[in-house]
């Protein structure tokens, strides 16, 4: 039987027989039908619906039959269910009128680009103010951390640096020194159009050592190690652990965010000095590949090079990046609310801002050192 | 053609982990139209037993039947029964309107005024209309079990698994939830499969259920609840309903 809705009229009166089959596979037809239906009874003070003729019906049919009754029950129309004739599909026609939720008006967005901007702004003297709060906590930490010793989780610390460190260093050591092999081209080929070559051993100690070895070192470290961190902490708030803790008495910040913050702020620069090495030696390679400075050359031209003041330039920012990375994963994981979704925003927020925070700061440094003639 | 009166069949099932045995030679049938209790105490392998009877384990040894699907893990395509999972199990990203929505468009042609229509009166169905753009992470433990009943039913189901649904919930929740219950049983015609140990809960919805033991590997009784809980002579179905422990009995009855 073909699906299908008979509208019989006698007068302003009409009874309406639904056929064939009402269920989910033929909803999107069922749906038409009923709508066609609705604009056939304009005019019609009562309307009975017989559900004898009916093939099959499942909750999706007895839906759309329930809204057309409730939409013609709010036109004012009389409506009745034809009792007796198939009590199954009458009973869950019912059902799903009587539980028919009066739901609030959807509330109205302002969708505009310009609203949506200004909402953005709106936010941030909130979010600047929610980092602050956190760096203050956490720099209140510490001295509680050193006046009671057992409030940190001192045990993880090897473990933390094991994994942020030890792990982390094949990629950091392949990233400087694929960065050392990049000066050492760019500075053969800028510099010999000079005739000045034999400054190219200077060139590498001089860019890596004071800014592309702690930069590229803690961009790598926030990519992987801030994530990590940032998704650990996220998953344990929204699992209830941070709460556990601090029903334990233990403050999160104490417990979780200075190790790692340590952690960070150890491995970072013992990363970026391998890493330091690993780009001379890449530094060498490229100039020793296209170039006739033999290695011997090199090496001396770069034991030279390297100054107390430039590797000084470099060590004492790298702390700092670590510091800002595990700060920014910590924070960003502590914030998460919700379920794993939450996780999720947050780590891809702790990785952006991460590498964010260690440019600016990277950058602060230098123009700090430039201004004092380092 | 009537339908089979017998909706599952459970025929010398055996399952287990790795060379652990939960349970062995199990026979047993679920007929249709019916709310079924799987019961039992921690650990006795009911959870393991529904895993097998929606299919997301294959047995070793033994056979499932569902009428209509045959056996669940061999089953492709839209699933014909719903499962609500012990937390709900709702997409923590996805408002509960798009995880009530996602079976429907996965499975259906159907899509806009008419998807949202289904969605809203499901969710009308467990109590949670106002809520349809809510996240789950922003509902109560109890509304997020009754939206993953609202999402096993969106594809009308004929058949229902539920785990532990009212572990976890106050008790006004439990009851509502097993009003619930009854009324998808009684008035939507589903069979309804339920793992649990809830007491009050069994003696209010199930018609028949089956009672696994950790020790005996298997079903210790079946058969009506309320009838077990008067008369079974065997010590741990008594416990079990009864609520009292090896050690009391024993010195009752010593």
């Amino acid at each position: 039987m073909s699906l299908a809705v008979r509208v019989d009229r006698e007068g302003d009166r009409a009874i309406i027989i639904p056929t064939g089959p009402f269920d989910l596979a033929h909803a999107t037809a069922a749906a038409q039908t009923v709508e066609g239906t609705e604009a056939r009874l304009s005019g019609c003070a009562s309307v009975d619906v017989d559900l004898a003729q009916l093939d099959r019906i499942d909750g999706a049919g007895a839906v759309l039959l329930a809204r057309l009754l409730d939409r013609l029950d709010a036109c004012g129309r009389h409506t009745c269910v034809v009792e007796g004739h198939n009590p199954e599909a009458a009973r869950l026609i019912a059902l799903y009128r009587e539980r028919r939720a009066d739901r609030p008006a959807p509330q109205t967005h302002s969708t505009s680009r310009l609203a949506r901007i200004g909402a953005l702004a709106a936010q941030l003297p909130g979010k600047a103010n929610e980092a602050l709060d956190f760096s203050g906590r956490c720099a209140a930490a510490v001295p509680k951390a050193t006046a009671s010793p057992n409030s940190v989780d001192w045990h993880s610390l090897p473990r933390l640096m094991q994994e942020i460190g030890a792990d982390a260093l094949p990629v950091t050591s392949a990233a400087n020194l694929l960065v050392g092999i990049i000066i050492g081209f760019l500075g053969v080929s800028q510099l010999g159009r000079f005739g000045a070559v034999a400054y190219v051993p200077e060139l590498v100690v001089v860019a890596h050592f004071r800014e592309l070895g702690p930069l590229v070192t803690a961009i790598v470290v926030a990519g992987r190690s801030g994530a990590g961190l940032a998704s650990e902490i996220a998953t344990m708030k929204v699992s209830e652990e941070i709460d556990a803790l601090r029903s334990m008495g233990l403050e999160p910040i104490r417990w979780l965010v200075v190790p790692r913050c340590l952690a960070l702020a150890l491995t970072v620069p013992l990363l970026t000095w391998v890493g330091d090495v690993l780009a001379l030696v890449g530094g060498l390679g490229a100039t020793a590949l296209i170039t006739h400075i033999t290695t011997r050359a090199y090496i001396q031209a770069t034991v030279n090079a390297i100054t107390g003041e430039h590797f000084l330039a470099g060590f004492v920012k790298s702390p700092f990046l670590g510091l800002v990375i595990g700060l920014v994963a910590c924070g960003q994981g502590l914030l998460a609310r919700g379920g794993a979704a939450a996780v999720g925003t947050r780590t891809t927020t702790a990785v952006v801002l991460a590498i964010f925070s260690v440019i600016v700061i990277s950058s602060l440094f230098t123009f700090f050192f430039a201004l004092i003639g380092i | 053609m009537p339908l089979p009166r017998s909706h599952i069949t459970v025929d010398n099932l055996s399952i287990g982990w790795g060379s652990r045995v939960l349970i062995e030679h199990v026979t047993f049938h679920v007929e249709r139209g019916t709310i079924f209790t799987i019961l039992g105490g921690s650990g006795c392998g009911k959870s393991s037993l529904l895993r097998y009877l929606i299919g997301l384990e294959q047995p070793g040894a033994g056979r499932i039947d569902i009428d209509g699907v045959g056996e669940p893990h061999r089953y492709e395509g839209m699933p014909p029964f719903g499962v609500l999972f012990q937390s709900g199990a709702l997409f923590s990203s996805m408002t509960l309107a798009e995880n009530l929505a996602l079976p429907l468009i996965t499975w259906t042609p159907i899509r806009g005024a008419i998807a949202r229509e289904l969605v809203q009166a499901k969710l009308d169905l467990v109590g949670l209309g106002p809520f349809a753009e809510h996240l789950p992470g922003e509902i109560s433990g109890g509304m997020k079990k009754r939206a993953g009943i609202a999402r096993a039913l969106m594809l009308e189901p004929d058949l229902l698994f539920f785990d532990e649904p009212s572990a976890g919930l106050d008790p006004i929740s439990a009851v509502e939830l097993d009003q619930l219950v009854l009324t998808l049983s009684r008035d939507l015609g589903i069979t309804i499969v339920i793992v649990t140990h809830e007491l009050a809960s069994i003696f209010l919805v199930a018609d028949h259920c089956i009672v696994l033991d950790k020790a005996a590997k298997g079903i210790v009784a079946q058969g009506d609840p309320r009838k077990l809980r008067e008369s079974s002579e065997i010590p741990f179905v008594h416990n079990f309903f009864t609520r009292s422990s090896p050690a009391a009995s024993a010195n009752q009855g010593g």
